[in-house]
C-alpha cells in the first residue's frame, strides 16, 4: 500500500512464514483492473505525453457523445468508476501522465490540494514536537542489504540506479522506496544518552517504489508524502507517539477533508512488516472499495535491534531505543476525489479546495458588461479581503452555462452569479455545488459585504459538514454487521463493508482473503459492547473487525 | 527544547577525526583554513550532516528550518504573482531528454540512470531529472493551445540529483539539493522580461534582507548564460576569504528558443535558487566560534540560559528563564530555554554560540534581584542589561540592530575586496590579491575565452561574474581591460565557486 512504511528486511525478520513476495503477488492478484487503468499502466517506458494523450482521447471519443454546452465528457459513476476517476483527474486538470510510465505529473489543481493537507498537517506536526529534516534520495544498496536478510521479498519494487557520472558505479544505489534505513543509520549517531531522546523528525519528500499496476494518485512509481520517524526511550512513549499520529490523522480526515475514516489496528497478517503495531485509518471510496489513507506503526524495537540503535538510560544502562513512523501521501487526494465526487465530476469539502468561490458575471449587452463587471470585481474583492479563495471568471470567450458546468466539474463549491438585474438590486444569486439545480441555488443575497461575506462563510461551513454526513450516512449504509462466514461472503458480494467478531486464525483471515478479496481493513478503535463470538469459529472474540475489498 | 548535546556528531567517516573531546571548538579558523573550517562548522553547528554516499547530505532541522523560512516568503510572493505550484516526475524517459541536444551535451555526464527495477533489468534505462526542463517543456505545449492559455506560470519545489553537477550546495560536489524551480510563458517578450526582473528582486530580497548577505544584481556574459537560453539575470554574492564569487539565484529569459523545439512560439522564462544559499550563508557569516545566523531565518532567535550559582536561588532562576520564553513567544519571537541541568552554562554558551543563535540571554542570581536578564549579541559579544519591564521591546529592537548589522559588516568587508582596473596588468595583481574585479571590457566572447585561458592555474580560470544592472560612469575612450578594444560596459570578475 502506498502509504505504509515497509522494511522487507524485517518482513523476514519477524515473520519469516510471510514473506514480501507473497504480499505482492497476493495483492496483485486483487487488484486486477479493468482495461482502462491498465492502459495507464501500459504505456510504454519511453512513451511521450502526447502519444499518452492520443491514446486518453481515442478512449474517450469512442465512448460518449457530447455533453451539449460543454466539451468535457465525463464518464458517470455509477455505470464505470475508474473511467469516471480518470476522467475527472484530466478534465479538471488534476494530473497529466508522465513520460515513464506510472508517473504523473500533478497539475496546479491538484497540487494545490496536496499544499491544502501538507499546510494542515505540518502545523499539526510542529505543534506536536517534530522538526522537518531532509534525508539524501539516494541510499545505498548495502544498507537495504544489510538489513534485510531476504532482499529478494521486496526487490522488485526498487528502483536502482546503476550509472552515474557517465561511469557504471562501484555500488548500486537505491531510488528511496521509504527511509527507514537511512533514519536508522543516522538515529545511531545522534542518540547517545535519554536527554537525545525524544528523537522526533518528520521529511516532505518523494518515494520510488516500481509497482506494475498504477492509478493516478492512488498508486504511482513516484508518489509524494511525508514520512515522521521518532525514538524514544520507553515502549509507553513510542504507543503514545503512534496513537496521537493516527488522531492526527484521523481529526484532519474529518475536519477537513470530510472523509468519515475508521481508525484501527491492522491485524497481524496486515501489519507493517517490522512493527509491532499498525494503525491505520481506513476510508470508503465510492464505489464502496476501501483505501488505506494515513499508517502509524508501533515499531517497538525491531529496528533499532537491527539497526544497534542505542541510548544510555538514566542508571547508566545501554538500551535500544523504542520507534515509531507514519505517514500520509498524495494518494489521499485520491481519496478526497472518490469520496465525494459525483457524476458531474469533483466535489471538494470548503477547507480543501483550492477555489472556494467562483464568481461567473452574466451579461448580454455591451453596454450591460461594465456594470456587471464591476459589481463581480467588488465582490470578488469582498470574499478575497475575508481571507477567502475566490476566482472571478471573467473570460468573454465562453457563455455563463459553460462556466457552470466547468467549475462544477472542477468541484468548487459555492458560485455566485450576478447580472444586470442583480447589480440593479444589489443583489446576488449564490448555487450550491452539493445541492444540484434550483433546490441549491438562493436569490437575492444582498452585495452589502458584511452580509455577503457571513453569508458565503455560513455556506461553506454547511456544505462542509453537509459532505461530510453525507460521507457517514453512505459509510455507514454500507457496513453490514455479521456474524458468519456466509454472511460476510454474502455482504463482500455485494460490494459492501463486513463487520464482525474475529478471533480467528491467520490462516483463516487468508483463507477469506482468497475466497472473496477481502481482507481485514482494521479492528475499530470504537467497538460494540458485549459478548462476541467469532464469525468463523464460534469460539468467543474480544473485537469486531472490519472486512472489504480495498485499493 | 531544540535538539543540541551532540558531543559527537561524528558524520559518515569525512570529518569524524578533526573533533575535539568535547566538540565544541572548532579546529579549523576561518582565515586560515576556510575549507576545513566550513566542512567542521557546518557540522559541529548541526546543519547538515555527511553520508556514506559522497556529495549526499542531510538537511538537519537546523538547516531545515531556515530554508523553511525562506520558502515561506517565496511561496507567497510568487502566488502573489500567480504563480502556481505543481510537480514533475522524477524521472525522464531518454527519448525527452535526447529532444534538447543542448541539453543532453550540458548534462549527460552527470545524469543518474535507474537500469533496474530489483533483479530485471528496464527495457530502457530512465534518466533522474538533472534539471526539468526537459520533463516540463512538452507538456507546455500540450497545455498551451490558444492565447488565452497563456501565461502559464509553474514553479516547484523539489529535489534535484547530479552527479558532479556544478549547482553546489555547500560545495562543489552536492549530488543532491532542494530548490525552486519556476517555469513560466508569455504571449511577449515584454512580459517575460518584466517577470525576469521581478524574480531577480525577490531573490535579492531573500539574500540582503533574510540572508543579510549583500548581493550584485547584474547579467550573465553570453559565454555564462544559460545554455539555450536568451539572457541570465543573477544575484551574485563574494566570499572574502577566499575571494571567490558565488552565483546566489539566477532568472533566465529563454526568449523562444525551447519553444521553437516544441512549435509552440511562446516566449518563456526559468528561475531558480536552491539550498546554497544556506552554504553561501555560512560562509559569509561564520565565525571561529562557529555559526551566525540571520535573525530573519534564525530557527531560534533567543537562547535563555540560567546561570545559577551556588546556594542561588535555582528554582527561581529557573522560572524566569520559563516566563522569559513566554512573553517573548507570545510576542512572536522564537525563543527556548536551555535548562538542561548536566551542562554548566559555559557549555551552553558555546554550544549555542556553535549554533549561531543571534541573541543569548542570561539570568542570574543579580539579575533576579534586579528583575532584569543579560542579552549577549552573538555577531559582536555586546552585553546588555535588559529590565523585564521592557523586555520585548528590547529583545526586537537588538534583533533588527543584528539584522542590519550583519549585512553592514558583510557590506563592507564585501566592498573593501572590490577593486577597479582598467589593464591587464592590474587585472592580473588583484586577482592574486583575491578582489572581486570591476573592469571595463568589451563585451566580446572570444575576450573572455581568452581571459579564462591566460588565467588558467592552480586556483582555477577567471571570468566573469556579471555586469552590474547599476553601472558606474564609462567615459568616452575607455578600453577594455583585456583586449585594447573600447569598452562598452563595466562587468565584474573573478574566480568563482
Amino acid at each position: 500500500m502506498v502509504s505504509s512504511l515497509r522494511l522487507p528486511a524485517l518482513t523476514s525478520l519477524i515473520s519469516p512464514s510471510f514473506t514480501r513476495r507473497s504480499t505482492v503477488s497476493l495483492r496483485r492478484r486483487l487488484h486486477l483492473r479493468p482495461p482502462l487503468a491498465a492502459g495507464f499502466s501500459a504505456q510504454s517506458a519511453a512513451s511521450s505525453p502526447t502519444e499518452t494523450e492520443d491514446r486518453v482521447d481515442s478512449k474517450k471519443s469512442g465512448r460518449v457523445q457530447d455533453r451539449g454546452s460543454t466539451d468535457r465528457v465525463i464518464t458517470p459513476r455509477s455505470q464505470d468508476f475508474n473511467a469516471w476517476y480518470l476522467d475527472v483527474i484530466a478534465n479538471a486538470e488534476l494530473a497529466d501522465y508522465g513520460p515513464v510510465r506510472g508517473t504523473m505529473v500533478i497539475r496546479p489543481y491538484g497540487y494545490a490540494m496536496w499544499e491544502a493537507i501538507q499546510d494542515y498537517l505540518n502545523v499539526k506536526f510542529k505543534e506536536t514536537g517534530h522538526s522537518n529534516m531532509y534525508f539524501p534520495q539516494f541510499i545505498p544498496y548495502s544498507f537495504i542489504e544489510k538489513e534485510a536478510s531476504h532482499v529478494e521479498g521486496f526487490s522488485p519494487e526498487l528502483a536502482l540506479v546503476t550509472i552515474g557520472g557517465g561511469k557504471e558505479l562501484e555500488e548500486k544505489l537505491v531510488v528511496r522506496p521509504t527511509s527507514e534505513t537511512i533514519v536508522n543509520h543516522m538515529f545511531t549517531q545522534w542518540i547517545h544518552s535519554y536527554r537525545d531522546l525524544p528523537l522526533m523528525i518528520n521529511q516532505w519528500a518523494n518515494v520510488t517504489r516500481w509497482e506494475m499496476r498504477t492509478k493516478p494518485f492512488v498508486r504511482t512509481l513516484e508518489f509524494l508524502w511525508q514520512e515522521g520517524h521518532t525514538a524514544h526511550a520507553t515502549l509507553e512513549e513510542a504507543e503514545k507517539e503512534a496513537l496521537q499520529m493516527i488522531d492526527v490523522y484521523t481529526k484532519f480526515a474529518y475536519e477537513q477533508a470530510a472523509i468519515p475514516v475508521i481508525a484501527g489496528r491492522k491485524s497481524k497478517v496486515e501489519t507493517f512488516a517490522g512493527a509491532d503495531k499498525t494503525y491505520t485509518i481506513e476510508a470508503m471510496m465510492g464505489d464502496r472499495k476501501a483505501l488505506q489513507a494515513g499508517t502509524s506503526h508501533n515499531l517497538g524495537q525491531n529496528f533499532s535491534r537491527a539497526f544497534g540503535t542505542q541510548f544510555t538510560d538514566e542508571n547508566g544502562l545501554r538500551q535500544h531505543v523504542w520507534q515509531t513512523s507514519w505517514a500520509i501521501s498524495t494518494r489521499f487526494v485520491g481519496g478526497i476525489i472518490m469520496t465525494h465526487g459525483d457524476d458531474a465530476g469533483l466535489m471538494l469539502p470548503p477547507r480543501i479546495a483550492p477555489i472556494q468561490v467562483v464568481i461567473v458575471p452574466i451579461w448580454k449587452k455591451v453596454d450591460e458588461k461594465t456594470g456587471v463587471l464591476d459589481a463581480a470585481s467588488s465582490v470578488a474583492e469582498t470574499l478575497k479581503n475575508a481571507g477567502l479563495k475566490v476566482k472571478l471568471d471573467d473570460t468573454d470567450q465562453r457563455t455563463p452555462g459553460w462556466k457552470f458546468n466547468f467549475w462544477e466539474m472542477k468541484g468548487v463549491p459555492l458560485r455566485i452569479e450576478i447580472g444586470p438585474r442583480d447589480v440593479s438590486s444589489g443583489s446576488v444569486v449564490i448555487s450550491r455545488r452539493d445541492i444540484p439545480g434550483k433546490q441549491g441555488k438562493v436569490f437575492g443575497i444582498s452585495m452589502e459585504p458584511s452580509i455577503l461575506e457571513a453569508y458565503v462563510k455560513d455556506r461553506l461551513d454547511e456544505i462542509q459538514s453537509s459532505l461530510l454526513q453525507r460521507a457517514i450516512s453512505f459509510r455507514d449504509s454500507n457496513i453490514v454487521d455479521v456474524s458468519s462466514y456466509e454472511e460476510l461472503k454474502e455482504a463482500i458480494s455485494l460490494g459492501k463493508w463486513a463487520r464482525g467478531p474475529w478471533s480467528a486464525s491467520d490462516a483463516d483471515e487468508l483463507r477469506i482473503k482468497e475466497e472473496t478479496g477481502a481482507t481485514i481493513r482494521c479492528f475499530p478503535f470504537e467497538q460494540p459492547q458485549g459478548t462476541k463470538a467469532c464469525l468463523m469459529t464460534g469460539k468467543p472474540a474480544d473485537e469486531v473487525a472490519i472486512f472489504a475489498k480495498s485499493y | 527544547m531544540a535538539g543540541g548535546e551532540k558531543k559527537k556528531s561524528g558524520g559518515g567517516g569525512k570529518k569524524k577525526e578533526v573533533k575535539k573531546e568535547t566538540g565544541l571548538g572548532l579546529s579549523f579558523t576561518k582565515d586560515e583554513n576556510f575549507g576545513e573550517w566550513y566542512s567542521e562548522v557546518v557540522v559541529n553547528g548541526e546543519m547538515i550532516e555527511y553520508y556514506d554516499i559522497s556529495g549526499c547530505y542531510i538537511l538537519r532541522p537546523w538547516a531545515m528550518s531556515i530554508w523553511e523560512n525562506m520558502q515561506t516568503f517565496f511561496d507567497a510572493e510568487i502566488k502573489k504573482m500567480k504563480v502556481k505550484n505543481c510537480y514533475f516526475p522524477l524521472f525522464v524517459s531518454p527519448g525527452v531528454l535526447q529532444k534538447e541536444k543542448d541539453h543532453i551535451e550540458g548534462f549527460a555526464p552527470e545524469v543518474a540512470w535507474v537500469t533496474k527495477s530489483g533483479e530485471s533489468d528496464l527495457e530502457v534505462p530512465i534518466a533522474i531529472r538533472p534539471t526539468s526542463e526537459t520533463v516540463m517543456y512538452p507538456y507546455y505545449s500540450k497545455w498551451i493551445r490558444r492565447h488565452r492559455d497563456l501565461p502559464l506560470k509553474l514553479n516547484q519545489w523539489c529535489n534535484v540529483d547530479g552527479f558532479c553537477t556544478a549547482n553546489l550546495m555547500l560545495d562543489c560536489r552536492s549530488r543532491e539539493f532542494l530548490w525552486q524551480e519556476g517555469h513560466t510563458a508569455f504571449a511577449t517578450k515584454e512580459e517575460a522580461d518584466t517577470e525576469v526582473l521581478q524574480i531577480l528582486e525577490l531573490y535579492r530580497h531573500i539574500y540582503e534582507e533574510f540572508l543579510a548577505i549583500p548581493v550584485t544584481k547584474g547579467r550573465k556574459s553570453e559565454l555564462e548564460k544559460f545554455a539555450g537560453g536568451l539572457y541570465t539575470t543573477s544575484v551574485g554574492a563574494f566570499i572574502p576569504n577566499t575571494g571567490r564569487g558565488i552565483q546566489g539565484a539566477t532568472s533566465h529569459c529563454l526568449g523562444q528558443n525551447f519553444a521553437k523545439m516544441f512549435e509552440s512560439m511562446v516566449w518563456q522564462n526559468s528561475w531558480a535558487y536552491s539550498t546554497r544559499t544556506i552554504g553561501v550563508m555560512v560562509m559569509v557569516h561564520g565565525d571561529n566560534k562557529g555559526l551566525v545566523l540571520p535573525p530573519k531565518v534564525s530557527a531560534l532567535q533567543v537562547i535563555v540560559i540560567p546561570v545559577p550559582y551556588k546556594d542561588a536561588d535555582t528554582q527561581g532562576i529557573f522560572d524566569a528563564c520559563a516566563a522569559t520564553v513566554v512573553t517573548l513567544s507570545d510576542a512572536g519571537i522564537r525563543a527556548e530555554a536551555d535548562l538542561r541541568e548536566n551542562y554548566s552554562p559555559g557549555w551552553k554558551y558555546s554550544n549555542w554560540e556553535m549554533k549561531g543563535v543571534p541573541l543569548r540571554i542570561e539570568i542570574g542570581p543579580r539579575d533576579l534581584a534586579n528583575n532584569q536578564v543579560r542579552a549577549v549579541r552573538r555577531d559582536n559579544g555586546e552585553k546588555t542589561d535588559i529590565s523585564r519591564v521592557f523586555l520585548v521591546e528590547q529583545v526586537k529592537g537588538m534583533l533588527d540592530k543584528i539584522q542590519q548589522n550583519l549585512f553592514d559588516v558583510a557590506k563592507q568587508k564585501r566592498d573593501a575586496c572590490i577593486e577597479v582596473v582598467k589593464t591587464w596588468d592590474e587585472f592580473v595583481k588583484a586577482l592574486g590579491q583575491k578582489k572581486l574585479i570591476l573592469a571595463p571590457w568589451c563585451d566580446e566572447e572570444e575576450v573572455e575565452k581568452d581571459v579564462k585561458a591566460r588565467t588558467r592555474g592552480e586556483m582555477g580560470a577567471a571570468k566573469s561574474l556579471c555586469t552590474p544592472f547599476e553601472q558606474p560612469e564609462l567615459p568616452d575612450g575607455t578600453k577594455c581591460f583585456a583586449s585594447g578594444k573600447p569598452a562598452k560596459k563595466w562587468t565584474y570578475w573573478g574566480r568563482s565557486y
